[in-house]
């Protein structure tokens, strides 16, 4: 069953990859040092007692974790991501499709009357609808690339900036009680809804018992954080190799020498 | 500048209330939503104006003129672009730009450059089946090219060829057909695909003249009557040209390719496995034979 598990992981080269080890009186090699910005900095904390330890600082790059607060990218990120899966199944039918409306209602002259061809004509009751939503009207655009690179850069900042991100050694928890999450939760000061944010797809047994019933705790691997989820919960909780993984990807595309592979035009794969 | 701004945004932001998906908004004006006609104007003019051919589609012909002797009819045929949409295509690349990417680091001038070598850099791309044959070094910085390359396009004019032979280097026209081409911009979509390399076709009619002809450096040109023409350049632009046999690079600055060849290293007819990264090469004589021919 596990191995079944294991050759469905998606993304998680990363497994095989080392990262930098915590030490906090070595500081971090920042990829692609910055030469004028200065590096954020942050305390990287314990999860494993109710009381906060903490254990060390954390160098941040500030191209991803300084970056311009955008409202209007990360707007543009939110509503791109509710939008493109959304189709609209809203149906009107026009005066062709309604049933009957063939014979012509009454003779052209002589009644009286204003003349008609059809008693399903829009302008009649019970007639077809002008302009109506047609089914299915499918939702689906693409951002442009380095507007949801921006998207995910702006966000990350400003939650660094609103004391809303946390950066932790790991995820281990002493125990899946979900009473000691919440406990540790309430007495941080953490928001009521959190994300957990670790490289892999595959947690630690105890924080995936503990916030199974906690609908407001959610466990997220680095491959699918996004714009929405991360303004969805109001904390964010990244581990330390988290942090490496996602600044290694977001450099890789705010520095990559090619950026005409990337911001081509979208062409969905029909294979 | 920017990095200021952007502190005093993240600054400002530690004061503000949390942002959440309650309070985004678009820069303002940055979105105008299209309304159909509402009410009375539902079924108004739909965008096409007021009455006549433009409502109704019915436009005339482009050129007619209401039963005049055409404008276009009116003189004789002249056929300046006869065969235009057929003729070969040489999309230009300055040699400013060619410094350029040398200068960042793009390209490596330690190795013979060609269209594979633009095609890597990521900021170069034709494409083939737009008739678009290779590329043509331009002049624009010829006075600052400090580079000493040996580099393969498909055309170039006089002044091009002394700019990069005055600094040392060496420059050869090659024709590549539209089947080579496309092998050469993309060729990792090429290997995947499995298929054995093409010979390269030699060039067509018009322009084998201009491949073979020394003073233009074409590829199939004599290379004694080639470092002639070297010497004859140098004397018309005033310069002294570099002895290439002393040069520390001599074994790169003579690299060149067979007239068969379109890949540095890479004969016709071998096959590049990327999988299981060996390259297999014909052993069927009759294949040698076609593709050595």
């Amino acid at each position: 069953m596990l191995k079944n598990i294991f050759t469905t992981l998606r993304n998680c080269q990363c497994l095989s990859k080392s990262y930098s080890t915590l030490n906090p009186l070595e500081p971090r090699k920042l990829l692609f040092p910055p030469k004028y910005l200065k590096p954020r900095q942050a305390w990287v904390e314990n999860l494993d007692t109710i009381d906060e330890k903490k254990l060390g600082l954390i160098d941040l790059h500030p191209e991803v974790f300084a970056d311009s607060p955008r409202i209007d990218v990360i707007h543009q990120n939110v509503r791109w991501q509710r939008m493109y899966g959304n189709v609209c199944y809203a149906h009107t039918k026009v005066r062709s499709e309604v049933r009957g409306g063939g014979k012509k209602p009454f003779p052209q002259k002589g009644l009286g009357r204003s003349r008609h061809g059809s008693i399903r004509s829009p302008l009649w009751k019970g007639g077809g609808v002008i302009h109506g939503p047609r089914s299915p009207t499918p939702h689906f655009y693409m951002l442009p690339f380095y507007t949801r690179v921006m998207g995910l850069t702006s966000t990350l900042s400003i939650k660094l900036a609103q004391d809303d991100l946390h950066v932790v050694n790991n995820l281990d928890l002493p125990s899946d009680d979900p009473k000691f999450i919440e406990e540790l939760v309430k007495s941080r000061n953490w928001g009521p809804s959190v994300l957990f944010v670790d490289i892999s797809d595959i947690m630690p047994r105890n924080i995936t018992a503990a916030s199974d019933t906690i609908k407001h705790f959610n466990l997220m691997p680095v491959y699918g954080l996004n714009v929405y989820s991360m303004l969805k919960h109001d904390t964010l909780i990244l581990t330390a190799r988290a942090v490496d993984l996602i600044e290694e990807k977001l450099l890789t595309h705010l520095h990559r020498n090619n950026p005409l592979d990337v911001s081509s035009k979208f062409k969905v794969n029909h294979t | 500048m920017s990095g200021n701004i952007t502190e005093k945004a993240l600054g400002l932001l530690r004061s503000l209330p949390r942002v959440c998906l309650a309070n985004l908004r678009d820069a303002p004006g940055a979105r105008k939503q299209k309304r159909r006609g509402r009410g009375q104007h539902g079924g108004d003019k739909h965008g096409a104006g007021n009455k006549g051919s433009l409502q109704r589609q019915n436009y005339t012909r482009v050129g007619y003129e209401t039963g005049n002797n055409p404008f276009y009819l009116r003189f004789p045929m002249e056929p300046y672009y006869k065969g235009q949409h057929m003729r070969r295509q040489y999309p230009p690349l300055s040699l400013l730009t060619l410094q350029t990417m040398i200068d960042t680091n793009r390209i490596d001038t330690t190795k013979p450059i060609d269209l594979v070598t633009l095609f890597n850099t990521g900021i170069f791309r034709i494409s083939p089946a737009e008739h678009q044959f290779g590329v043509q070094l331009t002049d624009e910085g010829a006075d600052v090219f400090k580079a000493k390359v040996n580099v393969e396009v498909q055309w170039a004019s006089e002044i091009v060829i002394a700019a990069i032979e005055r600094m040392g280097g060496v420059i050869t026209m090659a024709y590549y057909d539209q089947h080579s081409l496309q092998a050469m911009v993309n060729p990792e979509k090429f290997f995947y695909r499995g298929i054995p390399i093409p010979p390269r076709k030699i060039p067509p009619q018009d322009v084998i003249e201009y491949y073979s002809d020394p003073v233009s450096r074409g590829y199939l040109a004599d290379p004694e009557k080639v470092s002639y023409e070297r010497f004859v350049l140098s004397q018309k632009y005033g310069y002294v040209l570099p002895n290439l046999e002393e040069d520390e690079n001599y074994e790169m600055l003579v690299e060149r390719k067979d007239p068969r060849q379109i890949f540095y290293g890479l004969n016709p007819g071998w096959v590049v496995n990327l999988r299981d990264k060996v390259i297999l090469k014909p052993q069927d004589e009759e294949l040698q034979k076609y593709y050595n021919s």
